[in-house]
Parts: C-alpha cells; structure tokens; sequence
C-alpha cells in the first residue's frame, strides 16, 4: 500500500509517515502542493492523505488535479477546520473520507483499513478468535455460527478493539471512534465502560474467557495471539 | 402637525389631502360670496342707467306721460310680464332729492317677490315725484343657491380626482424606496444581500441606494476577513495540537512503557482533547456571532430530542438515572440548523446528567400552549444557588459557593438558542434541581 501524506507541517507530516511505515505502508511526503502535484503525476498512490489547509493551492483542487492520473487513488481530507460545510464540499470533490484535526494516528490507520477493505476486497473482513467469527463488513458476530445480537456502539468498540488487538486503546480513543470528537462538556468520561460492560456479558454468555482486558486508568486491550 | 406613524407615502398623501380639503372648504365658502357681490354690482349698475333713461324720458316727453297732476295720488306703475322687473312714478311729500339702492320685498299678485329697488326722489315743475325702478334678485338667489351646489360637487369631484392623482405618483415616484425597504427586510446577512439595482428615477435615492450598496459590501468584506481569520485561527491552533497528539500516538506506539509513564502520557492527551474542544467550542461560538449558520432546515425538535436522549443513554445507565420524555403532539416544528440544536439539546441534557446525583429523575417534556412551544428539561439535581442563576450562561464563570465551573457548555446553549430566537428560562432550588425551559414562539 503506497500513501502520499500531502501535509504543510513537517512535524506532523514526519510523525504520520513514521506512525504508517510502522504499519507497513509505503510513504512519500509533500509539504506543499506543487511537489504534491508533481509527485501524483508520477506516482501511483493506493491513498493520498490531504492537508486542505495548503499555502500554495486550495487543497481541495488537488483531489481534481489528482484524480485525472490516479484514479484509483483514496483521499482522505484532513482539515483543521472541522466545518460540515467544508466536509460535504470535500465529498463533493471527491474525497473518500475526513478527518478533523487532532486526529489519533490509530484512528487513521482504522481508516485506511476500512477503506481497503471496502475497496480493494481484503479478504481480512473476517477474523476469528476462540470459536467467535466477527465480520467487519458484514457486520456481524457469531459464536460457532450462531448470530449474537450487538449494538451498533457495541459492534464498533469491539471491531476496533480486535483490528488493534494486542494494543492498548485509551479511553479517548474509543470514545472517538465511537462518538467522534463531540462538542461535549466531559470528555473524559468513563461511559465507555457502559458499552464495555454489555459487550463483555454478551460474549461471557457463550464464553468464560476474558477477550477484552481492562488496562486499570488507561483502557482497553483485545488479546488474541498470533 | 402630528402625524400617525406610518409609510412615507401614506404621510405624504394624508398632508396632501388635508391641504386640499382647507384650500377647497376655503374656496366653496368663498365663490359664491364673490360672484353675488359681483351680480349685485352688475344689476346696481344697469339700475342706475334705467333710472338715467327715465330721466331722459320725463325730460323729452314730460311727467305728464307717466303720471297726470289730477292722478297725482293713484302713480304709475309697469311691471314687465314675469315680473322681473317695474317701474313706479308716484307723487312724495319728501322734498330731499335722494337716490339710493337698497333691497325690497314686494307682493304682488300674493306672491312675495325679492327686488333689488333704486329709488330716486326727483323734483318737477312744482311737485315733487318718487321714481322706483326694482329689479327681481330671485334669478340671482337661485343662481347662486346653484352655484353653490355645483362649486361643491365640483371641488368634491376635483379633490377625489387629485387624491387619486397623486397617491398613484407618489407611488411612481417612492418605488425605488420602497423596493430598497424590502430589499433591506429581505436580507438578515450582507452576504444574502441582493444587490441588483432598483433603477431609481430620482438622484436622491439613486445616491441612497449606492450607499446602501456601499456599505453593505462593505460589511460583506468585514463578514468575509472574519470568517476567513476564524478559519486561520483554528488551522493555527489545531495544527500544533495535531503534532502533539501524533508525537504522543507515536511514543506510545513504539516505546515500553510502564503503566504508570502510559497514565501520564493519557493524562496529557486528556489534557490536549480539553484544550481542543475548548478551542472548537470557543471558534464555534465565532462562528455564531459571526451568524455562519443557515437556518434553513425544516426541524422536527421531538425526532431530534429522542436522538440526543437515544444517543446518551450509556450516560443515563452509568448513574443509573430516570430519563422521562413526553413528547408533545404535534411535533414542534421550526427552521434552524440541526447540528447546532443537536449540540444545544446535547449540551443542555449533559449538563442536567452531570448534576444529577444516581438514581435521580430527569424529565424532558415537550408541549405545546396557546402561543407558543415548550420544552422543559427537569433534574432533580443539586440545583444551582439563586445568586449563580444570573450567571450560569456567562463564560468560564466560577462560583464560589458550589466550586462549580460552568465552562462553556451552557453559554453555549444560550448562544445557540438566541440566534434561533428560542428563549430559554432557568428555574432552579437548591438540592430539589433545574428546570430548563425552551421557549419557541410561533
């Protein structure tokens, strides 16, 4: 999977590629939209990240621009401006997929992999663990093919949980995932553990073992070994 | 004068109007006054030249034609057929030579006749004679009985038609006002100004439109430079924040960590997600002011309570509160924007979840009253103090006796609700709860 990450930020630009060629991904770096350009005329990208708070283009034109050489490509908009307004005209033009500014880099990653799985087919929609089959497309549990019944919080914490299993989800991380980043009074709130708790007595019906660990102050972890 | 408070053009026709009615009143008490004195003029003057050629009459044929010194006492007397007018020569006893006119009133044949009389005392060999010549005046008195019914009706007719007349022109002529009054009622923002020319036919308001159009261009500007600042601001501060958030994600990514460091690193990301929903919150309520938000959507308030309230419910699970909803039938409607309510309603049932002890009841009603909408959102909380409720919509405001911080939460929903014109009302008692009333006027 190659990325192009179109950021005007250096640091942030440097933290996001080493955060990706950690997760296997090939990256290349624009820092502004003329190497942008040039790099999406050469290259073929699987996704290109997109900074549209660009000083020398209006980023959104870039998706356009891009569009005509890599039209597989998947853009995903990053913006600081977190307007629905700017969000609806980013679909307009064609992105995949937003995110506001602060993201989580875990919560870029769960994206690119839904993406991937969405478009490209990725046969990882399926995984197991004990004798549970989650479905992350289809969007289903089973337990030695019987259909639990899960929430739609419920079934999104613990896709997420396993698609970073073995890693240690904050709180915050979860509640953005679930919720996004809400304009809400606590944020750092413990309800969470509400949905956790549900999850956890649903699957205890059908199985003793523990799949989901509590990390005391921090979090969340999904077990399951290689 | 004054004047009722009213349109421009009604003001100007009303003093029209009322002008006309005193130049018209004037002029129907005074037309007929003037064209009686000048008659009455005309009939003196052709009396006088009568009376000269009676004069020339007795001189050339003597009196003796008229009146016979034997007959003296019976005089002569002629009235023409209709009685219009007569001539009498009689024999007086005056022996003052006079002439003067005056008005008489005669009957003759038992009918009363008006006269207008010149009598003239004459001297004649020895005797001397009284010579009358009337004319009837009930021509004139009629005529202008007439005259004065007709100039009425007239005038009458003349200030309907004038009215008329200058209402429709006043009309032409304000248009172009009146088009840029509703060109400004229509536009509640600069940048829905409409800015197409009102083809005024007069300089003035050609000059009032160009600087209505002026200035609004130029608070469109002042709207635009804000709105972009606004922009600036947030990629300024939210960038810097994003770089920390990564660093952190990557240090805890690829370090061990004891749990204790993991804590402190959470506890900063904590911190950063406060300052980020602080800035958001505080370019959100730019955003308000700066009235960035359409209001164009057609809401239902019940379906979008019962999807905040839905979307809480792990809040009210965790401390195991009591959520009523009475929804009202039917549904409040109004026109706003849904992610503002949304985040008005979130805000407001955050708030009464984050007062409210385990256990409590939260009740949110919604109904509808004689002229207006409710909804009530009621805690049995720990209230606030009476001296805080002036307060609790201010900014970061702190309260003493509770240790409270309101935060933005609510200042938020205050902004929100203003700018949809909804007003909110606050009753609270101490350890009984809050009661918080949406009011929307319809």
């Amino acid at each position: 999977m190659r990325v192009l990450i179109i950021e005007d930020e250096k640091s942030l630009a440097s933290e996001i590629e080493s955060f990706l060629l950690k997760e296997h991904y090939k990256c290349d770096v624009a820092l502004n939209g003329n190497t942008a350009s040039e790099l999406l005329a050469v290259n073929s990208y699987d996704f290109v990240l997109l900074d549209i708070g660009l000083p020398d283009y209006y980023g959104l034109d870039l998706i356009k621009e891009a569009k005509e050489y890599n039209a597989d490509a998947y853009f995903i908009v990053i913006t600081a401006r977190g307007e629905l307004e700017d969000k609806l005209k980013g679909f307009d033009y064609g992105a995949d997929d937003y995110l506001a500014k602060p993201f989580s880099l875990l919560e870029l990653n769960s994206r690119l992999q839904a993406i991937s799985r969405r478009k490209f087919g990725h046969s990882a929609s399926e995984i197991k663990f004990g004798d549970f089959v989650i479905d992350i497309n289809k969007r289903f549990l089973n337990y030695k093919k019987i259909p639990i019944d899960l929430t739609k919080k419920e079934f999104d914490l613990l896709s997420y949980l396993v698609l970073n299993k073995n890693r240690v989800l904050d709180r915050m991380q979860l509640t953005e995932h679930i919720w996004g980043s809400f304009f809400e009074e606590d944020y750092d709130s413990n309800y969470v553990d509400v949905h956790i708790k549900n999850l956890r007595k649903k699957i205890q019906e059908h199985d003793s073992q523990s799949w989901i660990k509590t990390i005391r102050g921090i979090g969340y972890k999904f077990e399951l070994s290689e | 004068m004054i004047l009722p408070k009213t349109k421009l053009k009604n003001q100007l026709a009303l003093i029209n109007a009322f002008s006309k009615v005193l130049i018209i009143a004037l002029a129907v008490f005074l037309i007929p006054r003037l064209v009686r004195t000048i008659s009455i003029n005309e009939m003196d003057n052709q009396l006088i030249e009568k009376l000269d050629q009676v004069y020339e009459l007795i001189e050339e044929r003597g009196i003796e034609e008229f009146i016979s010194a034997d007959e003296m006492d019976m005089g002569f007397g002629s009235y023409n057929i209709l009685k219009e007018e007569y001539i009498s020569i009689e024999g007086t006893t005056d022996t003052v030579l006079t002439e003067y006119i005056d008005n008489s009133e005669r009957i003759i044949e038992e009918e009363l006749y008006d006269y207008r009389v010149i009598s003239a005392v004459i001297q004649y060999d020895e005797d001397y004679y009284l010579i009358e010549i009337g004319k009837s005046v009930n021509s004139i008195l009629s005529f202008e009985a007439k005259l004065n019914r007709f100039a009425f009706y007239l005038l009458l007719g003349l200030l309907t038609l004038t009215i008329i007349f200058d209402l429709s022109v006043t009309q032409i002529i304000l248009r172009p006002f009146d088009q840029l009054i509703q060109k400004l009622k229509k536009s509640n923002h600069p940048t829905t100004f409409d800015y197409t020319s009102v083809n005024a036919s007069t300089t003035d308001f050609r000059y009032l439109e160009e600087s209505i159009h002026s200035l609004m261009h130029r608070i469109e500007d002042a709207f635009q430079n804000e709105r972009e600042f606004i922009g600036n601001i947030s990629h300024e501060i939210l960038t810097p924040i994003s770089i920390i958030r990564s660093k952190l994600d990557n240090f805890v990514n690829t370090t061990e960590l004891s749990d204790q460091e993991l804590i402190r690193i959470i506890e900063s990301k904590m911190t950063l997600g406060r300052l980020t929903k602080l800035v958001r919150t505080l370019l959100l309520m730019s955003r308000i002011e700066n009235q960035e938000y359409l209001l164009n959507e057609k809401l239902s308030i019940n379906s979008l309570l019962n999807d905040v309230v839905k979307e809480m419910s792990e809040r009210f699970e965790i401390k195991d509160l009591n959520v009523k909803v009475e929804n009202s039938e039917p549904e409040i409607r109004i026109k706003g924007n849904q992610d503002l309510m949304h985040i008005l309603f979130f805000n407001l049932i955050t708030n009464s979840v984050k007062y409210t002890p385990e256990g409590g009841t939260i009740r949110i009603s919604a109904q509808h009253l004689n002229d207006r909408a409710e909804i009530s959102i009621s805690d049995t909380g720990c209230g606030i103090a009476s001296v805080d409720l002036p307060h609790i919509f201010s900014r970061f405001k702190k309260f003493k006796e509770s240790e409270n911080n309101f935060g933005l939460g609510l200042s938020l929903v205050k902004k929100i609700a203003d700018y949809h014109n909804i007003k909110i009302e606050v009753e609270s008692e101490i350890d009984k709860g809050s009661c918080f009333k949406l009011i929307f006027k319809q």
